[in-house]
């Protein structure tokens, strides 16, 4: 049974609604007892919302009261969309478009189910024309219903939860930040929110990768920012023409500005700030013989930890190492990173027990500038021997006690 | 009369014919309801067949539209603030619309727009078509004829961590697609890997359309070699051999031979200009006027840019240090300013959705330059 969210003059929804409705009647009962009796004597035509009982913003809009002959008529014929939204017609706030949607008669209740969800807060109107009705009278004057759902509660509430890399320290070939919502996020226009402020407080120009694409997760909770490409590789003109986005030896601020809108439209509850210093580029290969293991002793689900002589990229370091036991198969535990990303941490579900575990690495794990294991972000040709793993992953194998 | 007769066999027969090739792109699809988790980049094949990039479940879906009959008239398309209309017809607020892609119907000339309604994570994506008579109207997709190809390397189904750290943030955007002689370019760029792979997928699609999928690198003056995420490209004949001509996000623009494309290949394109500073390639379409192929690139700070080819094959590759404008020349096209998208209209017009100074949004027919 659906729940009638306002029907018109009897929830109040809308005064228009019921004072049309009432001229309109009189005006029936005039003219319609010379000119077509009976058609349309006595009857009066009311336009209800209805809400679907599961979701609340899909709403149902009836007319009711419209007389068994037009009915038929509307029933009988094949009406295209256009001609239905000549009679019928729900707008979107202000708009001359009417919504797209689905028109039927059911009973003797004209329906029209639209093809997308009310959104909160905004008003919808919908319009009725009697007289455009196929045999319809030409100067019954149209009824007219307004609906509003309550709009969104806009109490900021949502925050920048963390920002990686989460050092303070990074080199001038940073390539990207990851930056961490406590809520989910609105799209478009972003860069728009996003500031990087030298240490004068002037804006750095156009120092990210603005793609429209904008590299957001499955959730919109977390965005992948870039580092202009252009600014960072050598050889290439942007580069060449205004240099790298950050500077080794200076200090910046990232700057995450509070009108940056989540997901229900509400601003962000503060601006967030994080500042670094910058030193000189990092152009070396991973080398996972620098990397220090400890293993945790058998029988207890002590963490696996191995800690890293430099951060490591935050998402990539936690996707792609992964432990094996002696028969290659994954271990199933929760992985953790932590002191700036240059400590991983394995919990196992179960018990480690004693033998022959491996640490598996997939080769295009990054360090903060992009370089992978056995290769450089940028290989330089001219520099002789070009090293490059043919593998995409390596084992460091290690044994519980 | 036995001419006539010949005649009537000959148009019998291609029209046959031309009935069985078409069956053969439907081969494979199923019809009913389709459910897009994203709309992005989109790309007409033969007989309408309408390709749209879903990233969310990195897949490609394969539309049979059915939409080859010309427009009525030929009429240009010309919208005034798209945005606006698409918003009433979705019933939400032009802030609420996000016009992602578009592409023109090469048979009927209506214009297909993907569009997110919505922002937020319940955003929901929307196919919308503007007819050449100007009217705008929702693709269904309640009863469509479709077809899906999965990306291969997709982000794995289960999430990483457990309890509150459960997550799977790994994605894959489709940064453009387009299709060429049977079959379907896909360029992608990953959300976490500073990487990008280009994706060959013969059409109509496998059973597992994991096509070919080949790196992408970057060679700046032959020097320093780095990967090169890709953002947009373009299908163009050198001679008789067809190559893709590719926009880097680190804005070189670059050239080869799609016969290069082959099962893991490491390809090294061709520098043949550098787009300088500041710039955002967003889309480029070919063409051909007075005999002559141009290269039209909408782009974020210099407006449209008109590249001419004619030098194309003996362009040498840049490989050394270059002022602006350097290898192919170009010039911008100042009454195109404000372009966000853009593609083909016919041999003499394209179509372009761009912002005037008031914010509104034009769906428009220009000339080609």
């Amino acid at each position: 049974m659906k729940k009638k969210n306002g029907t018109d003059g009897k929830d109040g929804t809308d005064g228009v609604g019921i004072l049309l409705r009432s001229v309109c009647s009189a005006c029936f009962v005039i003219f319609c007892f010379f000119a077509f009796p009976n058609r349309v004597l006595g009857q009066t035509q009311t336009i209800r919302w209805v809400a679907d009982p599961a979701n609340a913003q899909k709403i149902t809009i009836e007319v009711v009261g419209v007389n068994a002959e037009a009915l038929h008529r509307l029933r009988r014929g094949r009406w295209q969309p256009a001609q239905w939204r000549q009679w019928f017609a729900v707008y979107a706030d202000e708009a001359d478009t009417a919504m797209a949607g689905e028109y039927r008669v059911r009973e003797d209740v004209l329906q029209f189910e639209p093809r997308f969800p009310f959104d909160p807060g905004l008003s919808y109107r919908a319009e009725f024309h009697l007289a455009r009705l196929p045999g319809g009278r030409a100067n019954a004057k149209p009824t007219v219903s307004r609906f509003r759902l309550p709009p969104r509660d806009l109490t900021p509430t949502t925050m920048v939860a963390a920002v990686y890399p989460s050092a303070d320290v990074v080199p001038e070939n940073l390539l990207k930040f990851y930056l961490h919502f406590s809520a989910p996020m609105q799209r478009g226009e972003i860069y728009e929110h996003i500031q990087l402020r030298d240490s004068t407080g002037r804006v750095v120009e156009l120092p990210f990768l603005e793609i429209d694409e904008e590299l957001w997760d499955a959730t919109l909770t977390r965005l992948t920012l870039f580092i202009d490409p252009g600014r960072i590789k050598r050889g290439v003109l942007p580069l060449e023409e205004i240099g790298p986005s950050l500077q080794a030896g200076k200090s910046y601020t990232l700057v995450i500005r509070r009108e940056w809108k989540d997901g229900n439209g509400a601003p962000l509850k503060a601006e967030f700030q994080k500042s670094f210093r910058v030193v000189a580029p990092d152009r070396e290969p991973l080398d996972p013989a620098k990397w220090a293991l400890q293993a945790p002793p058998a029988g207890s689900r002590a963490p696996v930890v191995l800690t890293f002589p430099e951060p490591l990229d935050h998402a990539l370091a936690q996707r792609l190492i992964t432990i094996v036991d002696a028969d290659g198969q994954a271990v199933a535990g929760e992985t953790a990173l932590d002191d700036q990303e240059k400590r991983w941490q394995f919990t196992p579900r179960a018990a480690w027990r004693s033998g022959g575990y491996g640490l598996v690495v997939r080769t295009t794990i990054e360090d903060l500038a992009g370089n992978n294991i056995g290769k450089p972000f940028e290989v330089d040709l001219f520099a002789g021997v070009e090293r490059r793993l043919t593998t995409s992953s390596i084992k460091l194998p290690f044994e519980i006690r | 009369m036995k001419r006539r007769s010949l005649f009537l066999t000959i148009a019998l027969c291609c029209a046959m014919a031309q009935a069985a090739l078409a069956a053969n792109w439907t081969a494979g699809m199923v019809e009913g309801k389709l459910e897009l988790q994203s709309a992005g980049p989109l790309a007409f094949g033969p007989d309408g067949m309408l390709f749209v990039a879903d990233s969310k479940a990195a897949a490609i879906v394969a539309i049979a539209t059915g939409d080859v009959k010309p427009g009525a008239g030929n009429a240009l398309l010309k919208v005034e603030k798209i945005n606006q209309q698409i918003a009433a017809l979705l019933g939400t607020t032009a802030d609420q619309i996000l016009i992602v892609d578009l592409a023109v119907n090469p048979l009927s000339r209506n214009a297909y727009l993907s569009v997110s309604r919505g922002r937020g994570a319940s955003a929901m994506p929307v196919l919308v078509r503007v007819k050449t008579d100007g009217k705008l109207d929702v693709v269904a997709l309640d009863a469509v004829k479709y077809s899906r190809a999965e990306l291969p390397d997709a982000p794995a189904d289960k999430a990483v961590g457990e309890g509150n750290r459960q997550s799977n943030p790994r994605l894959e955007s489709i940064t453009d697609i387009t299709f060429v002689d049977g079959r379907l370019f896909v360029a992608g760029l990953a959300n976490e890997e500073f990487a990008s792979t280009l994706r060959a997928v013969p059409f109509p699609f496998k059973a597992i359309a994991s096509g070919t999928t080949v790196e992408i690198y970057h060679g700046a003056h032959g020097r320093f070699e780095t990967r090169a995420p890709v953002r947009t490209f373009a299908s163009f004949k050198i001679g008789n051999v067809d190559h893709l001509l590719t926009a880097y996000t680190c804005t070189p623009l670059v050239q080869f031979p799609i016969s290069d494309l082959k099962p893991g290949a490491k390809l090294q394109g061709k520098t043949i200009a550098e787009l300088g500073n500041r710039n955002r390639p967003l889309d480029m379409i070919v063409y051909q006027r007075d005999g002559k192929h141009y290269l039209l690139m909408a782009n974020s700070s210099r407006g449209v840019m008109k590249i001419t080819t004619d030098n194309i094959a003996g362009t040498d590759a840049i490989t050394a240090p270059v002022a602006d404008k350097k290898g192919l020349t170009y010039e911008t096209i100042a009454d195109w300013a404000g372009v966000d998208q853009l593609d083909r209209f016919d041999a003499k017009h394209a179509v372009v959705v761009r912002r005037t100074d008031a914010g509104a949004m034009n769906l428009e027919t220009l000339p080609l330059p």
